[in-house]
């Protein structure tokens, strides 16, 4: 006679930890329960890269905090560099001079071109086109040698957009090499845009979602605008120079992945035309604020409170800074665009998939682990 | 007063009317109000229902001296372009609030839980406050202003035969 | 039928490869880059504003050693390269212009005691005393 001791687990359930010594994930880490193909549920295990930024900013003056502010997402350090300095500039009540305005959109725009050339790479590795990866990166060195010429540094730009303003002027010869680089992009899009049936049949109609989900679960950026909502930060709040310039913002309806990667490949074009008029329209002038042009140890910031948002590559980036007189920021509350990205929507989004999507759909958000954590 | 501001000031007016707070316009599309805590649900309620449908960020800010707490709130609008931000204290001691995942859901539901965590602030309602990104925390919660983070880090994580680290020990 | 991205493949299988054999060959590298520092401590004032600004307290300001304490008496900067990101706020802010950041980038090592560079006098200098 055989007793029966325990309740025999049922046969097809098990767990699978999607995690970060995972080569198709990056440092982040889902902890999934799978019930033979399908994906019952999903837990996002953030905290690998937790560097606790917001506490450091309360240490340090605002020109040191503009050499740290290049690290809080480290595939878009210009864009946040701006972020910051913004949120100083509107706290101080300093007037930028308007060549160091048109330097500060030039800049930002290259570097969301860039980006976006790291999603299209990791996109296409993540669904199996291995020669899209390599033909990305060999292109975006274009971009990492310009950066190097006009700040210093390929990958990190130190504080280059610094409260006042920025920190050099742009050397000679440099429109020239920045129109020469922007025809190798379009070569590039050009590439880009041929048939690829791998990516047709592995990501067209895979992690839908609708508007009234994304706007409940907290999206911005490119994944509200692939569910069919027209929205952009620099057409709703322009911040410097952007209501002078004229650009589209592109919307898709079809609300999946698919949508959300010919999203990207669209705002690269229209970052090349935005490129393009500033280079036009820079007057020449002094780049940074007087008060500023030497750096100096103790600036004293008045008392008070601001809101600053703006359009990073992945999303609505904003920071809530408030000061009680000294010289040292009181509170730094930063807002990334991927907290929201990558624990409530990737949750939401893997629930009911097929194992063989989660790739698809893990790389079509445009995650950056680094802005999650901060 | 500004003729860009009509619909700030049409707003702020209309919160006014309705509940008891202190409210100011800082420049275009800023206004920021201080209220009790016994309104907060209410309102927040209300101003759902007026088209303020994304919740950008809640923050905490830690005031030693006076011995509170202020939560923020803030919140934009897709209607009419405005961002609204909601202020108000709790007591530092007790640290208690309710929460606002009835309202917008799954969104406020992440912050409360970050908040949870580094500043040891309780929201009465959330259903899921556990650990988000430390591990094995055994200290008080670390963004608040007088955690000693330089006797923390001496005692756990330097090393005294190290002679770049010997510096911090005097 | 279409030809897709086979016109670009045979034109790269007729041109030369794009890879530089380093540390034999290398691309030339702008002005302005900011790499290793390079101090001297003739023009030094020792008015400590490099370590005052510095973001990762990097720079300490230490007492000569002794060969050179006579004609150096005051107290100049050392540099730890472990904890430096590069940032050039050091070289913006010195009034003399005394450290200045050059273009080499050669500095991974195995041995420790490299990293820490304490103040002293150019090459020249040495040789006379």
């Amino acid at each position: 006679m055989i007793d029966q001791m325990e309740p025999a687990p049922k046969d097809t359930e098990y767990d699978l930890y999607f995690g970060p010594a995972h080569p198709g994930s990056g440092n982040f880490g889902v902890k999934l329960k799978i019930d033979g193909e399908i994906v019952t549920s999903a837990r996002a295990d953030p905290g690998y890269l937790h560097r606790g930024f917001e506490k450091l900013m309360e240490y340090r003056t605002p020109i040191q905090n503009a050499v740290l502010s290049d690290r809080i997402c480290v595939l878009e350090p210009l864009n946040w560099n701006l972020v910051h300095a913004e949120a100083v500039d509107e706290l101080m009540g300093i007037d930028v001079p308007e060549r160091a305005k048109y330097i500060r959109v030039i800049m930002a725009e290259l570097s969301r071109i860039q980006s976006h050339i790291i999603w299209y790479g990791v996109f296409s590795i993540g669904t199996g086109f291995d020669t899209g990866f390599k033909m990305a990166f060999g292109y975006r060195d274009y971009i990492l040698d310009l950066f190097e010429m006009i700040t210093g540094g390929r990958v990190y730009p130190a504080g280059y957009i610094c409260p006042g303003g920025v920190r050099r002027d742009f050397p000679n010869g440099a429109a020239d090499k920045i129109l020469k680089v922007l025809d190798k992009m379009g070569e590039m899009i050009k590439l880009e845009e041929l048939e690829n049936p791998a990516l047709d049949a592995r990501a067209r109609g895979v992690g839908t979602l609708k508007v009234k989900d994304a706007i409940r679960l907290g999206a911005t950026g490119p994944v509200l605008r692939g569910s069919g909502m027209k929205t952009d930060v620099r057409k709703e709040e322009p911040y410097e120079v952007y209501d002078r310039l004229d650009f589209e913002v592109p919307v898709r309806s079809e609300m999946d992945a698919y949508a959300r990667y010919m999203i990207g490949i669209e705002e690269m074009k229209q970052s090349i035309k935005i490129v393009k008029q500033a280079l036009e329209e820079l007057p020449e002038g002094e780049v940074i604020a007087p008060k500023f042009k030497r750096p100096r140890v103790k600036v004293k910031i008045p008392e008070g409170e601001v809101y600053v948002r703006n359009e990073a590559a992945r999303g609505e980036a904003a920071i809530y800074m408030v000061s009680d007189g000294e010289s040292k920021p009181y509170r730094c509350k930063i807002r990334g665009p991927d907290f929201l990205h990558m624990i409530p929507v990737l949750e939401y989004l893997l629930k009911g998939a097929q194992i063989a999507d989660v790739p698809a759909i893990y790389w079509s958000l445009n995650i950056c682990p680094a802005d999650m954590d901060r | 007063m500004n003729p860009k501001e009509e619909r700030e000031a049409q707003i702020l007016e209309e919160i006014g009317s309705k509940f008891d707070v202190e409210g100011k316009i800082q420049r275009e599309r800023r206004i920021w109000i201080s209220l009790d805590n016994k309104d907060l649900i209410e309102l927040c309620g209300w101003l759902k229902n007026q088209g303020f449908e994304h919740l950008s960020a809640i923050s905490v800010t830690d005031w030693v001296k006076e011995g509170k707490f202020e939560v923020t709130y803030h919140l934009w609008s897709y209607k009419d372009k405005i961002l609204l931000t909601l202020k108000t204290k709790i007591d530092r001691k007790k640290p208690v609030i309710e929460s606002v995942t009835s309202i917008w859901k799954e969104n406020a539901q992440i912050h409360e839980r970050e908040l949870h965590e580094l500043f040891g602030v309780k929201f009465k309602g959330n259903s899921d406050l556990s650990p988000l990104f430390l591990e094995d925390w055994h200290a008080p919660p670390p963004f608040r202003k007088d955690f000693d983070w330089r006797k923390y880090v001496r005692e756990e994580h330097y090393d005294k035969e190290n002679a770049r680290e010997v510096v911090y020990y005097d | 039928m279409k030809l897709g991205i086979l016109p670009k493949l045979f034109k790269n299988l007729f041109s030369k490869p794009m890879t530089v054999r380093f540390p034999y060959e290398s691309i030339p590298i702008p002005d302005g880059y900011r790499g290793e520092h390079a101090y001297d401590m003739e023009k030094c004032i020792s008015c400590g504003l490099c370590a005052k600004i510095c973001p990762n307290r990097a720079i300490e300001m230490v007492e000569a050693s002794k060969e050179y304490k006579d004609k150096y008496p005051k107290t100049y900067p050392k540099i730890d390269l472990g904890k430096c990101c590069f940032c050039g706020l050091c070289e913006d802010i010195c009034p003399e212009n005394a450290i200045k950041l050059t273009k080499n980038f050669f500095l991974s090592t195995f041995d420790d005691s490299n990293v820490i560079r304490p103040p002293m006098p150019k090459a020249e200098e040495q040789i006379n005393d």
